[in-house]
């Protein structure tokens, strides 16, 4: 009888405890919640992460690479996943003989320049062009190539045509040399690398002349990055012209896995 | 009251004896530590990709949820859900705190916040569910009830049991779990600042009232209303288990009634009176987190009304059986 009674006194008191715990923790979640105090003093002020310092690759011990822009540079069409980003930091590590890691991939799906230039603002875009040695960037597509809502389906190129993307042009070209010189504010060391566009809709008649609106569009990228002396434009027109089937997937917009692995390539020699 | 308090000593010990909390603890010692080593892995597989940088890891998952968005195959609440995620996370990204510390407290926050649904009420309901009908099975009942004593103390002597198990279990779950965690994750992270008063309207969280506390009042905050969802799961097992007679079929009842709730809470959002159901409204922690509830529109304040009604109405049914109930057997 005498061990019971015992283990009734550190039962009871020990649940008694606990229930007063939990009466507790339920009132201050109700005051919390309905009579919200002003809450902690937060840190801040504190200067995030270093920033990259530019200048010699060779003194390095490891790159890095921040890639930003739209569905494109996201990898959207290709199986593997792994789109050209990726293929660019293995491609660069085989090379260069160093690590050159990823700090981040930072695209969204149908991103257009003027949404990257409310992007860029971010902390966290901020943080990760910061800390990069190279930034690579695909931006414009979905500015040139939205497709109106009336009518056509991608395949048949919507109701876009040549004309249209012409008068696109002067609305979208200043937006580009604005990203160009919010990155270049973020990061005055990093090597900034275009993917230039390509005409996805080059094996329809209709939509062959929109070639000399892509190229005109990846020239003016070709004169930012030359006044910026940093960047360079990586052309991708040519290699999708004769082979759309084979390098684009099957939404007839995005390159799949071969066609990733071209543009990698081509990145990857642009930076040796 | 002398005669109460001696009720619920036998009582109390009467289920301590049965080895049920034994049992709850034994569970406890076996599952926490699988979620540990399961969530140590991926934060190894997070440090391999992100070097320990969390912003950029932080800001990965913002662009994850942003992408996910853009998808017109994802259906809308689930979007909804993203939205409000991908707005909380950039609000913890802009002042620079960290919302996933590794330590072992942001472990047990997590862990208490993921339990809520099933895994405590299954805990409480191994102690609620044969409160009343094992002493019919196995006779003791007729013992009881031939004392000099009220029926109706005699369910409340039950009644008070339950209610200081059930703060037992909750404490015991959140205070495993902190030191098993502790011996991976490191045992600090009380002081470290959580953001509360998210309000999700619509698709936009409002985040005029949002203030930052320590996680340790996160913590106790978050066990007092689990608590109180758990408290109610045990009432409404009572009720079931004067209703039912038997120990096993008011166990299954009541679990099957927990995960239909689950299941319900998930598609709910078309069916709009479901929310008025007690057991789509067990994710009370959910509130402080901030993460859309169910059915738009509830808030803390409805979810612990319909949970208290429903449990008043439970005490009702219970004590009016209990003391009317003819004991044949």
């Amino acid at each position: 009888m005498k061990r019971t009674s015992g283990l009734w006194q550190v039962l009871g008191w020990t649940t008694l405890v606990c229930l007063i715990v939990m009466l507790t923790g339920f009132a201050w979640a109700i005051k919390d919640t309905w009579y919200p105090q002003d809450g902690l003093a937060l840190p801040s002020g504190e200067a995030p992460s270093e920033t990259a310092s530019g200048g010699d690759w060779s003194a390095k011990k490891e790159l890095y690479v921040t890639a930003i822009g739209d569905s494109l540079t996201k990898g959207t069409g290709d199986p593997t996943g792994g789109g050209y980003v990726n293929r660019v930091t293995d491609g660069l590590t085989k090379e260069m003989g160093k690590p050159v890691k990823l700090v981040n991939n930072l695209a969204i799906n149908g991103l257009r320049a003027d949404q990257l230039i409310v992007r860029l603002e971010e902390k966290g875009f901020v943080n990760a062009i910061g800390r990069a040695d190279i930034v690579l960037m695909t931006i414009g597509g979905n500015d040139l190539f939205q497709f109106a809502q009336n009518g056509g389906t991608l395949a048949e190129g919507g109701d876009l045509s040549p004309e249209l993307l012409l008068k696109r042009l002067p609305e979208a070209e200043p937006l580009l040399e604005a990203v160009f010189r919010k990155i270049r504010g973020l990061n005055p060391g990093a090597r900034i690398v275009y993917v230039g566009l390509y005409n996805a809709f080059y094996d329809l008649p209709q939509m062959q002349p929109a070639s000399k609106v892509v190229s005109q569009w990846n020239d003016y990228a070709f004169g930012l990055a030359k006044a910026d002396g940093n960047a360079t434009v990586v052309p991708t027109y040519d290699l999708f012209e004769f082979g759309l089937k084979k390098y684009l997937s099957s939404d007839h917009f995005h390159p799949n896995d071969l066609g990733y692995a071209r543009i990698a390539e081509r990145v990857v020699q642009a930076l040796q | 009251m002398g005669n109460l308090l001696a009720l619920i000593q036998n009582e109390t010990l009467k289920v301590w004896k049965k080895k049920r909390f034994a049992v709850i603890v034994l569970i406890l010692l076996i599952l926490i530590p699988v979620f540990v080593y399961a969530q140590m892995k991926i934060s190894q597989n997070t440090e391999k990709k992100f070097q320990t940088d969390w912003r950029a890891e932080l800001q990965s998952r913002i662009t994850d949820n942003t992408n996910a968005l853009s998808s017109e195959r994802i259906p809308e609440e689930w979007k909804k859900w993203r939205r409000a995620l991908v707005q909380q996370l950039q609000y913890y990204l802009d002042h620079d705190i960290n919302p996933q510390t590794p330590n072992a407290v942001t472990f047990t926050r997590t862990f208490m916040d993921n339990a809520v649904s099933l895994f405590i009420p299954l805990m409480v309901l191994a102690v609620a569910s044969d409160l009343v009908s094992s002493e019919r099975s196995t006779g003791t009942i007729k013992m009881l009830l031939t004392r000099p004593v009220r029926r109706w103390r005699i369910l409340f002597s039950k009644l008070a049991t339950l209610t200081l198990y059930v703060s037992l279990i909750v404490i015991t779950t959140a205070l495993l779990c902190y030191l098993i965690s502790g011996l991976v994750f490191g045992y600090e992270g009380w002081g470290e600042p959580v953001f509360v008063g998210f309000q999700v309207q619509g698709s936009d969280v409002n985040t005029t009232g949002v203030h930052a506390i320590t996680q340790g009042v996160y913590l106790l905050m978050q066990a007092g209303l689990i608590w109180f969802s758990a408290l109610v799961v045990s009432i409404i097992a009572l009720m079931v288990s004067v209703l039912l007679r038997s120990t096993a079929a008011s166990f299954v009842t009541m679990m099957a009634t927990i995960i239909a709730g689950t299941i319900l809470s998930s598609m709910a959002s078309s069916w709009t009176t479901a929310k008025y159901l007690f057991n789509v409204n067990l994710e009370v922690s959910s509130y402080l987190r901030g993460t859309p509830p169910p059915v738009e529109g509830m808030t803390l304040g409805f979810s612990l009304a319909v949970l208290a009604i429903w449990g008043a109405a439970a005490l009702i049914v219970s004590f009016t059986v209990f003391t009317k109930q003819d004991i044949m057997n």
